[in-house]
């Protein structure tokens, strides 16, 4: 699901997270989801069977607020307005609450396919 | 395939030799088959966990790990049925698949089921597994995750499953609702939540783990052994049970028969049953061997093929082909509820019902043969013995008195009560259950089939 990045190689090096972090902020602010009110999760492409799963999988109160995210982003679109300042997500929000569940499915898949792999040696 | 005689007629004389020398054998060892090794459970404890084991010569085991957990200990109605579900589901150590994999791998068998008091999860293997099968039953009774995807994506689609199975068959339908007039709460809970009960709301992942806690904690749980020896088994549950909660026992209030009516109303079929209290397991104060004699007096059921049999109901029984009967008596840690079930068609139900209360006055009065109640009391004893000897039964039997403090089945003893039952006790018991209160449900066409009143029973 995810595009090749270096986003690990840079966190497990302290002094290159150091140096990166302010643009990777400022990169994500200006990308401008955050003003319609979206978290970063919110924009995975709901289109495989991993996330239509994932999705299932979300507490009620989550997969509400994930809705309400979505319907309040697209009538901002429709209207070619942005929220106001005090609704549009705080970088401190924007945290991820669908990846961990996507990342968990992926791994029971990819379990799934290395036992049926499996070669068994008495 | 030609079959010379001169074969056939040198081993002739030579197997009806081995076969008189081994009956006389067996006939001479008599009741003295308790001492059998095999048939005796060897009863320790390791790492704080009872443990009861037997070696039966061979090369497969059973390990069963019995836990006090039925309906009749849960908090809120559906949790016995969850966590049974839950069993061999994801742990913290590794997945539902995996462990499916890898019992497939060894060739083994796991189950879990319950019934109204105990909850018990069952591995059969290769003798030389042990130490895996162990290692599982203890990850699974302490370390199971409840993931809440597992509860709404397995379990509780298994479980409604379940229900609809429960509410197509009037004659379990019946004897949950006997249970239920019979001991209100506790052992009246139903086995499983029938489709109206609403218990999605009580049951979440989180409160089911709290519940399995003190479902698996160490007071609360025996284990017990068939086919492995004694000193391998009690050492692999030492070494892996070390890491299981130690906690309280669960406890429900002590089980005191009420006794009434119920009627449900169901297209699913007809079924009546006629329930008064009966005897506890062997080794409990509510222990009446002549309730289990009794049973077998009136049955319904036969044990030998194409004849109705000896029983009381059988016979009666005979004109009526739309109609099967059967009596038990269910056993318990502290009571125990003998039935009468009727299911077929509602016409026939409501005169075999009238039949089986009159035969009930009948051997109440003492107009029973002798003879039949020798033969009864042989069928009890057989049955008894049987269901000691089986492992489906035999387990969770020994298992639920090892936790509940009582005698573990003691096969000798069981016998002699079951010989030692007269035929006036027999008659006292029939007695006694038509002076006191009795339970009737009724489940299906409720126009036609009688009440409790009709049938001439005091409810």
């Amino acid at each position: 699901m995810s595009a090749p990045s270096l986003a690990s190689y840079i966190v497990k090096r302290p002094f290159l997270k150091r140096w990166m972090m302010p643009i990777a902020q400022w990169y994500t602010d200006a990308s401008g989801y955050r003003r319609l009110g979206l978290k970063a999760d919110d924009l995975i492409p709901e289109e495989t069977d991993v996330v239509q799963k994932a999705l299932k999988r979300l507490p009620p109160k989550e997969a509400y607020d994930r809705i309400f995210r979505i319907r309040r982003a697209f009538q901002c679109s429709v209207s070619h307005t942005l929220l106001p300042a005090a609704e549009q997500t705080k970088p401190e929000e924007d945290v991820e609450y669908l990846s961990p569940i996507i990342r968990e499915i992926e791994k029971e898949k990819q379990e799934r396919e290395d036992l049926d792999a499996l070669v068994v040696r008495r | 395939m030609m079959l010379s005689r001169s074969t056939f007629s040198r081993n002739a004389p030579r197997a009806l030799q081995k076969q008189c020398s081994a009956a006389g054998a067996s006939s001479r060892r008599g009741m003295a088959s308790a001492a059998t090794p095999g048939l005796q459970y060897d009863v320790s404890e390791s790492a704080g966990v009872k443990v009861a084991n037997r070696e039966v010569a061979g090369p497969t085991s059973t390990l069963a790990l019995v836990a006090k957990a039925g309906p009749r200990y849960q908090p809120v109605p559906g949790f016995s049925d969850a966590l049974e579900q839950f069993a061999f589901k994801s742990t913290l150590k590794r997945s539902a698949l995996r462990i499916n994999r890898e019992v497939e791998l060894l060739g083994g068998e796991v189950s879990s089921t319950h019934s109204r008091e105990n909850v018990v999860l069952k591995a059969k293997f290769l003798s030389g597994d042990l130490p895996y099968f162990a290692e599982l039953l203890a990850e699974v009774a302490s370390q199971t995750k409840f993931a809440a995807h597992e509860l709404s994506e397995v379990v509780l689609k298994t479980l409604k499953y379940r229900q609809q199975a429960l509410a197509a068959n009037p004659e379990a339908l019946a004897v949950d609702a006997a249970h239920a007039v019979a001991f209100h709460r506790g052992l009246g809970e139903s086995i499983t939540p029938s489709t109206t009960v609403p218990f999605e709301k009580y049951l979440s992942a989180e409160a089911l783990a709290e519940y399995a806690q003190q479902a698996f904690a160490k007071s609360n749980i025996a284990l017990v052994g068939s086919g492995a020896s004694s000193a391998d088994v009690s050492k692999w549950v030492g070494d892996f049970f070390k890491a299981v909660p130690s906690g309280a026992q669960l406890q429900s209030a002590a089980s005191k028969y009420y006794g009434g009516e119920q009627r449900v109303s169901t297209k699913a079929g007809n079924a009546l049953v006629i329930a008064f209290p009966g005897s506890g397991a062997f080794g409990t104060a509510a222990y009446k061997p002549e309730a289990s004699v009794l049973a077998a007096l009136l049955g319904g059921e036969s044990s030998i093929k194409w004849t109705p049999g000896f029983s009381l109901l059988a016979q009666a029984t005979q004109g009526f082909s739309q109609v099967r009967a059967s009596t038990q008596n269910l056993t318990y840690s502290d009571a125990g509820l003998f039935t009468i079930a009727l299911s077929g068609k509602a016409d026939q139900i409501t005169s075999v019902g009238k039949n089986a209360v009159d035969l009930l006055k009948k051997v109440a009065a003492g107009e029973v043969a002798a003879e039949e109640i020798k033969k009864a009391v042989a069928l009890a004893k057989f049955r008894a013995l049987e269901s000691a000897q089986t492992l489906e039964t035999g387990l969770e039997a020994t298992g639920s008195a090892l936790i509940n403090g009582s005698k573990p089945y003691q096969i000798g003893e069981v016998a002699q009560s079951i010989d030692a039952v007269t035929e006036a006790q027999v008659q006292d018991v029939a007695k006694s259950f038509l002076s006191g209160k009795a339970s009737v449900a009724t489940v299906g066409d409720l126009f036609q089939l009688p009440y409790g009143e009709d049938l001439g029973l005091t409810v």
